[in-house]
């Protein structure tokens, strides 16, 4: 199966996360973020009655759709090609782009409009339609952006939230050939003229989807924008790529998810638009697509699928964990290398993009638990970040012998009660009277600097704890 | 790859993952129905208000004739793209907007142009206006569906929207308007379904919001007691 998932050039996160802490125009724009997403996520979620046993609901249906998920894909692609659409099946990035580019030479296809879609970076489409001759336009207003920068997005709802003002209006004044204020509204107007055009003389749309309803050969694209629905409309064809763990049983679920969505991405209660689509248009119908083409990627999900971190596939791309996450607040979106960014992104790009060359992901989590207590459906992302950290230790070319035999000897002395007091009384009498006065030992030496490069190490205490009860304690 | 192949490779996958099923609840198909206490009307209102449109209350279709003709006479279209919907009829909204001046494009208009010249007109237009065939109170959103007569562009492309509703097409919660799209029949699901909340918005630049950005920066709601 492929790794070609995420492939990116060379990354090295340790560095780029360092970049990212002293620039200081990041910092500015990743400010507000856990203030504004973050805060309203919370809010959202307190608001609504029976908020946690909907998001359980939620997780109950995730875990049971994917116990037969080959049965819904099945179901999903009959009525899809019964309501007069084409289901492909492409079993990587390759034969992902390989689908889209054969349709788009089909179809005459000279320019394509695309809405947000994750999946669409994933598989690396717009390269590969490039090369093909085809002009690729992201309509998205933070995708249209960062593709003027040729950027690549940095949050999964936000895209460019890592510019700030003046950058955005420097890219968005290059592609208008004059100067455009630094002001959103007149910025944004800029974008819809210049975006309009596009629509209007595209022959393929491009997105992904939210969700895909089996029983009725349904997808479900959600937009604040209105781009997806316009990229639904105006072109002559419209292509959806969905990740297989996308697909739910029945129409009946999905206001269970319509309804968590929103509200954990950005705090609303529904987004401004969910658009429910089933097959292109119908007899008499004046507008909407003439073709509809479903291309449903594994690329990687069914060896996760069959994987102990199967929970990953839950995720419904909301960017909640990221707006939870205290490390992602710190270093954006970029500094992660893959695809996807934050908390779920340090699980998905090693399960994607190989566990060895991505082995600092998994460990760029505190572990607080703020990522699972803002995902919609709770996926337990500590704990699978912790299994990678085991799954890294087995992995025999990751570990220097020195630190194997400081571990081995660390669980040794734990393992034992009279090893642990021996240790212990040890480090009390040598360090622990050593630091009486300072308490704090500010630098350590050889490959322990790493942590008193960036605080402090507590030294231990000159008089242990069983000593003063055994004096003390029971006075 | 071909279909069964991949297929097969599901399952085989499904199979292993099966292991590592998560334990969870089982909790009934109504779990997150909140419904409205109160009146829908007031709170259809309220919320609509909320998401950022403007609401007009009005107690009968000579009170909301008189609305229409106002927001026409603020916002000045030229042409105004329009579903052809029973509401609107009653409402004489082909009488109010020939009064105004204003051009009707209707699917009957339009049906009959080349494509070419049909596009034009509609990206031309200043102003939609659509009834719905469905409305949420509990958090101010229109089902629109995709059919003849009822354009997916009419509610998308111009600048101003206004829609049209009547009590007797709000719902209280979301829950149920997949119900009655259940009870419609599934097979008859439209082409299209849109649930429209708000007008179009994005927070894209600096997370600061702006309307407008593809779809109606205005939308107007007149409810219909």
């Amino acid at each position: 199966m492929t790794t070609a998932y995420a492939k990116h050039e060379h990354h090295e996160f340790l560095a780029a996360a360092n970049e990212a802490l002293h620039n200081a125009n990041l910092q500015l724009a990743l400010s507000q973020l856990g203030d504004t997403l973050g805060q309203r996520n919370k809010a959202a979620f307190a608001a609504l009655e029976c908020s946690a046993e909907l998001r359980e609901r939620a997780r109950a249906i995730k875990n049971a759709t994917l116990a037969s998920l080959d049965e819904h894909l099945a179901t999903l692609a009959d009525a899809v090609e019964r309501r007069g659409g084409q289901v492909h099946f492409a079993a990587d990035a390759e034969d992902a782009c390989r689908i889209v580019t054969q349709i788009a030479r089909e179809e005459n296809v000279r320019r394509v409009v695309k809405s947000k879609s994750m999946t669409t970076e994933e598989i690396h489409l717009n390269p590969a339609l490039e090369k093909a001759g085809i002009e690729v336009v992201e309509t998205d207003l933070g995708e249209y952006i960062i593709q003027l920068a040729q950027q690549r997005p940095s949050h999964l709802v936000a895209p460019a939230i890592h510019m700030r003002i003046k950058e955005i209006a420097e890219t968005l004044s290059r592609a208008a050939g004059h100067p455009l204020p630094e002001e959103p509204t007149e910025l944004t107007a800029f974008a819809r003229r210049a975006l309009r055009e596009k629509f209007a003389t595209a022959d393929m749309g491009i997105t992904g989807a939210n969700f895909a309803v089996a029983e009725t050969g349904t997808i479900v694209v959600v937009s604040n924008e209105g781009n997806a629905r316009l990229t639904t409309t105006l072109p002559r064809v419209h292509v959806a790529i969905v990740g297989m763990e996308k697909v739910i049983p029945k129409l009946a679920h999905l206001p269970v998810f319509l309804k968590i969505l929103a509200r954990a991405a950005t705090g609303q209660k529904l987004s401004v638009y969910t658009s429910i689509i089933s097959g292109p248009r119908r007899g008499g119908e004046l507008d909407g697509p003439e073709k509809f083409h479903l291309v449903l990627l594994d690329n990687g999900r069914s060896r996760i699928l069959g994987s102990p971190l199967r929970e990953s596939l839950f995720c419904i791309r909301c960017g909640a964990c990221l707006n939870a996450c205290p490390v992602y607040r710190n270093i954006g979106g970029h500094a992660y290398g893959g695809v996807y960014a934050g908390p779920i992104g340090a699980v998905l790009t090693p399960l994607y993009d190989g566990l060895v060359a991505n082995e600092h992901l998994p460990h760029a989590s505190s572990l607080c638990g703020a990522c699972q207590a803002a995902c919609p459906v709770k996926i337990q992302i500590p704990q699978m970040l912790i299994q990678l950290r085991e799954a890294l230790h087995e992995t025999p070319e990751r570990h220097g012998r020195l630190e194997r035999l400081a571990y081995r000897f660390w669980a040794a002395s734990l393992r034992s009660g009279r090893r642990y007091r021996i240790g212990s009384w040890l480090a009390s009498r040598t360090l622990g009277l050593a630091f009486r006065q300072q308490r704090w030992l500010k630098t350590l030496p050889g490959k322990l600097a790493g942590w008193t490069d960036e605080r402090d190490f507590p030294a231990p205490a000159p008089r242990r704890f069983r000593d003063w009860w055994k004096k003390e304690g029971q006075a | 790859m071909n279909r069964d192949t991949f297929l097969q490779q599901v399952r085989h996958a499904v199979l292993r993952g099966n292991a590592f099923q998560v334990a969870t609840r089982d909790l009934p198909p109504s779990t997150g129905y909140v419904g409205v206490a109160g009146d829908y009307m007031d709170r259809m209102a309220r919320e609509v208000a909320e998401v950022g449109g403007i609401p007009h209350r009005c107690e009968h279709l000579t009170a909301a004739r008189e609305v229409l003709a106002e927001l026409l006479r603020k916002h000045k279209p030229k042409s105004a793209l329009s579903w052809e919907h029973p509401l609107l009829d009653e409402l004489g909204l082909a009488d109010v907007l020939n009064q105004a001046g204003i051009t009707l494009l209707s699917y009957s208009s339009l049906a009959s142009l080349p494509v070419q010249e049909r596009r034009a007109r509609i990206l031309a237009a200043d102003i939609g206006i659509t009834s719905a065939d469905y409305a949420i109170a509990e958090t101010g959103t229109l089902a629109v569906c995709a059919r003849p007569g009822q354009e997916r562009v009419a509610s998308l492309l111009p600048p101003v929207y206004i829609s049209v509703i009547r009590r007797d097409q709000v719902s209280p919660d979301l829950f149920d308007l997949f119900e009655r799209l259940d009870a419609a029949g599934l097979d008859r699901l439209p082409s299209n379904v849109t649930l429209i909340t708000g007008p179009s918005k994005t927070g894209d630049i600096e997370l600061y919001l702006t309307t407008g950005v593809h779809g109606p920066g205005t939308w107007h709601v007149i409810l219909i007691d």
